[in-house]
């Protein structure tokens, strides 16, 4: 395998990227031409997004790892830094497969509430926690994918919102951490058309309308075109006095300033 | 009016804040163990599944006060740690609240009171800050699905059991900073819980003295 390290060239790690807004972000990252490691579970999927970011002028590799076990984590981040010699950013998109799935608080299992903590939370834990040292060495930057869920809540997916949320303050304290090390924290809350966007408007045929009704720019946004640069942004040097912030991509439809 | 039930663990804030407002004391089971797998949740959700059967009552209070442990760096904290200081604690949470779902009666009331270090001084609080934040989400996904049968659910935070004077400055606008369970929050609590409080709910109330401005 090829090194790409260039004083130019960024190497950044996304996770969940073989799909939605991890895909849109590796997109988004490969135009940049920088060098992109997509970490998923689905090495089929994931390796067809790698060849589509190779296309768009970046290098693109997979890494089949679960961002839930502390050894996978720590292998890719090894992998990387054996390929490349560096990391620059880390994007943790990842999340459960149960996120569009309603329930309650009073009756979901907790072999669900696990995996969308093991998922969202420990995986935010364990990625940063490996991640530090090489993003110091660059003075890179982590971000997290949250949601507006993590603002306001959401009555179905409660657990979702809950994980979501609590990425938002593990990131706000670790901006507070980071910050003398030069290494930058933040989060990214998109409202994007997605495979499970479309599986949540398919559990809840309503929910289509209450989303757009809300948002100014009466549209969801697109996982390449809208997602992707803004977080490409906060891996960028030109963020490079932004920290501990949580970048609303979402047209407008979560009035929280 | 039934007593207020107040759902907390088996440690003397909760004792107190119940007597404080004349409520029953519901203890969460104790959670043995912090595994990586969450075998420790199944008595946790088999609690949870025994509690949602008890009666329904007007007003429910959530006040999970877990032992405070010292601040530390996330990059310090070991994953034993993390399990513990943030799954289990988001696990009781969670628990907690399906239970208060369940036994609130309709057009009742459901508040909670969460520690939470302020933004400015959440340095080695990762996994507080988190469990606090999933805590606010919490409150406001219940306020939306409980909402159309009338009950309100709100939330009160502390930084009184987790913040060390002194704080970075700019110094917080009160000088009761950071305030304390027995007097600040019992008073936001009582409000409330009483009917001045009938038009609030999502809403969150940082008890701090100012020290956080969102």
């Amino acid at each position: 395998m090829n090194s790409v390290n260039t004083e130019n060239t960024k190497v950044v790690l996304i996770t969940g990227a073989s799909g939605g807004v991890g895909a849109g972000v590796a997109l988004a990252c490969a135009s940049a031409g920088w060098a992109t490691w997509i970490m998923a579970r689905r090495a089929a999927e994931a390796q067809q997004i790698a060849d589509q970011a190779t296309l768009r002028g970046g290098s693109a590799r997979v890494f089949v790892g679960d961002v839930g076990d502390p050894g996978s984590v720590n292998t890719a981040i090894a992998t990387i830094i054996e390929t490349d010699g560096r990391l620059d950013g880390i994007v943790h998109n990842a999340t459960s497969g149960l996120s569009p799935i309603p329930t309650s608080l009073a009756e979901i299992p907790f072999a669900d509430v696990a995996d969308h903590v093991r998922v969202s939370l420990r995986g935010t834990y364990l990625l940063a926690a490996a991640g530090h040292p090489h993003l110091v060495a660059t003075q890179g930057s982590f971000v997290a994918l949250t949601s507006e869920a993590g603002f306001e809540g959401k009555a179905r997916l409660p657990v979702y919102a809950a994980v979501k949320a609590a990425q938002r303050g593990v990131i706000r304290s670790l901006a507070r951490e980071w910050g003398p090390t030069g290494a930058r924290a933040n989060c990214v809350a998109p409202l994007a058309s997605t495979p499970a966007m479309t599986a949540a408007f398919a559990n809840d045929p309503a929910m289509a309308t209450r989303v757009l009704a809300r948002n100014p720019l009466d549209r969801l946004g697109d996982a390449e075109a809208d997602i992707g640069p803004v977080v490409r942004f906060l891996l960028s040097d030109e963020s490079r006095y932004v920290t501990g912030m949580t970048l609303m991509a979402d047209g407008g439809s979560c009035p929280i300033t | 009016m039934t007593a207020p039930l107040v759902i907390g663990l088996d440690e003397s804030n909760a004792r107190a804040l119940a007597t404080a407002i004349g409520g029953d004391l519901l203890v969460q089971s104790v959670v043995d163990g912090s595994s990586a797998d969450w075998r420790w949740a199944e008595a946790l959700e088999a609690w949870r599944d025994l509690a949602t059967d008890g009666p329904k009552v007007e007003q429910i209070v959530v006040a999970l006060f877990p032992e405070v442990s010292e601040p530390a760096a996330l990059d310090t904290i070991d994953l034993d740690g993390w399990i513990e200081h943030c799954e289990v604690a988001l696990a009781r949470w969670i628990a907690a609240f399906g239970v208060a779902q369940r036994r609130c009666a309709d057009g009742g009331s459901i508040m909670a009171i969460v520690d939470r270090v302020a933004p400015l001084d959440c340095a080695g609080r990762s996994t507080e800050t988190a469990v606090s934040d999933a805590v606010e989400a919490l409150v406001r996904s219940l306020g939306r699905s409980e909402g159309s049968r009338g009950v309100l659910v709100n939330l009160v935070t502390t930084p009184s059991r987790l913040t060390a004077l002194p704080v970075v400055d700019p110094q917080p606008p009160l000088a009761e900073f950071p305030g304390s369970i027995e007097d600040q929050i019992l008073a936001t609590c009582r409000m409330l819980l009483s009917d001045d409080a009938s038009a609030l709910t999502s809403t969150v109330i940082h008890v701090d003295g100012g020290r956080s401005w969102r």
